[in-house]
């Protein structure tokens, strides 16, 4: 958890050093900060869309069951201007992505950052840390 | 001709008037100076007629006012605020009791998608001003125009003309300008009091009325404030405060509303909060 909440702090700082998060909806609503999230997989689909954008990862678990999981981001022009491309996210790209899962208990989670391949992390721009 | 029509007219001549503007300002923005290197400040702009330029691309360091006016800690996924309300001087806004107990409301967690602009509303005035998203200004002749990344925008003349009359009631409401001095004073009326300060739900009624001034204190920065009246919601008028910055940068598409997932799982949480209500 602590760790989480240094990612989050962190994005927090990028968030205020880049501007702009599109927020639009209670996120305490919809997520749970009691349930943080690491988790890594391959992409299946990305969602360029606002006012937010999607990832789909498909996720093997521990009994080798693959569950395909949706990951909530910023909207499609917040992630450019924290310097997502299309070309990064390519269907088979491994990811690590650091998230809370959404209250339903469903695989389904609002990003706050992703580890790209080369090592490369992106902040998510969701919906809210540090949003300005 | 009906008032209407012509605000209509005078709106699409203005977006025509504005095309050369837009030409000019949204290409060719200059590189950003190298890091570490402080930039000087340069002083305000001046068009030829000696008015203020303030012309040109912002992002407002809204300090959180999207997520409350007054200060406010961070709460989980919600960011924190410094507080922007200067007026009263604790910072507090003036809310009759009602309005504490509907905005108590509006943040429970079945509510939690209320927000006029989780539905592609635009955000009204101030909160257009604040919403974390950019804005450009233009400045054709005779006019203000803000345009606002969220898919709104304000066109401000500024040639003494009245206000719509009382029964038309709008959104982003009726906007007329004037300078007085280097300040930018905009006085906006005809509200429709449907939008939300924030998506913490502080709140404004058709009554409210709003006198924002844009005063640029150097070649980059405007200083914003904006006094609401609102004697439905409020006992008294309050201000707030913040920077706008003018940054590098354009105005970006957003698509608003291209396929929001968070409906469906939103109302799952509001029918639950119901089923959970019916059986006490």
């Amino acid at each position: 958890m602590t760790v989480v909440r240094a990612l989050a702090a962190a994005a927090a700082l990028v968030v205020i050093a880049t501007g702009a998060a599109f927020a639009h909806h209670s996120f305490s609503a919809e997520y749970d900060d009691k349930k943080p999230l690491k988790l890594t997989g391959t992409v299946t689909t990305m969602k360029w869309s606002n006012p937010h954008a999607w990832i789909y990862v498909d996720v093997k678990e521990k009994g080798g069951k693959v569950v395909n999981w949706a990951f909530e981001t910023g909207g499609a022009n917040a992630l450019y201007r924290r310097g997502w491309r299309k070309e990064d996210l390519a269907p088979g790209t491994v990811l690590t992505i650091d998230a809370f899962q959404a209250r339903n208990g469903k695989p389904t989670a609002n990003a706050t950052s992703i580890l790209l391949p080369d090592g490369k992390r992106l902040f998510a721009g969701s919906s809210a840390p540090g949003a300005k | 001709m009906t008032r209407t029509t012509r605000t209509l007219l005078a709106t699409a001549m203005v977006v025509a008037l504005a095309a050369p503007w837009l030409s000019q300002h949204l290409s060719g923005q200059g590189t950003a100076p190298p890091a570490g290197e402080q930039k000087a400040k340069e002083p305000v702009r001046r068009l030829p007629d000696g008015k203020p330029d303030i012309s040109g691309h912002y992002q407002s360091d809204g300090g959180g006012a999207n997520y409350g006016l007054e200060k406010h800690p961070q709460d989980f996924l919600t960011p924190g605020g410094r507080g922007v309300v200067i007026d009263p001087p604790d910072g507090k806004l003036p809310m009759l009791p009602w309005a504490v107990a509907e905005q108590k409301n509006r943040v429970l967690p079945e509510r939690g998608y209320d927000d006029p602009t989780a539905h592609c509303f635009v955000a009204g005035v101030p909160r257009s001003m604040y919403v974390p998203s950019p804005m450009h200004i233009l400045q054709p002749p005779g006019y203000v125009v803000i345009l606002h990344e969220r898919m709104a925008w304000r066109v401000i003349p500024l040639d003494g003309r009245p206000h719509v009359p009382d029964s038309i009631r709008l959104w982003q409401g009726d906007s007329v300008g004037r300078w007085e001095g280097d300040t930018l004073v905009i006085d906006t009326k005809n509200l429709n009091g449907k939008t939300w300060l924030n998506e913490v739900g502080e709140i404004v009624s058709h009554a409210e009325t709003v006198v924002e001034r844009l005063t640029p204190v150097d070649a980059d920065t405007i200083n914003y404030e904006a006094t609401v009246t609102d004697p439905l919601v409020y006992s008294r008028p309050w201000t707030i405060a913040f920077p706008m910055n003018r940054q590098e940068g354009d105005l970006l598409e957003v698509a608003c509303h291209e396929d929001d997932e968070d409906l469906a799982h939103l109302k799952e949480i509001r029918d639950a909060a119901r089923a959970g209500r019916a059986r006490r």
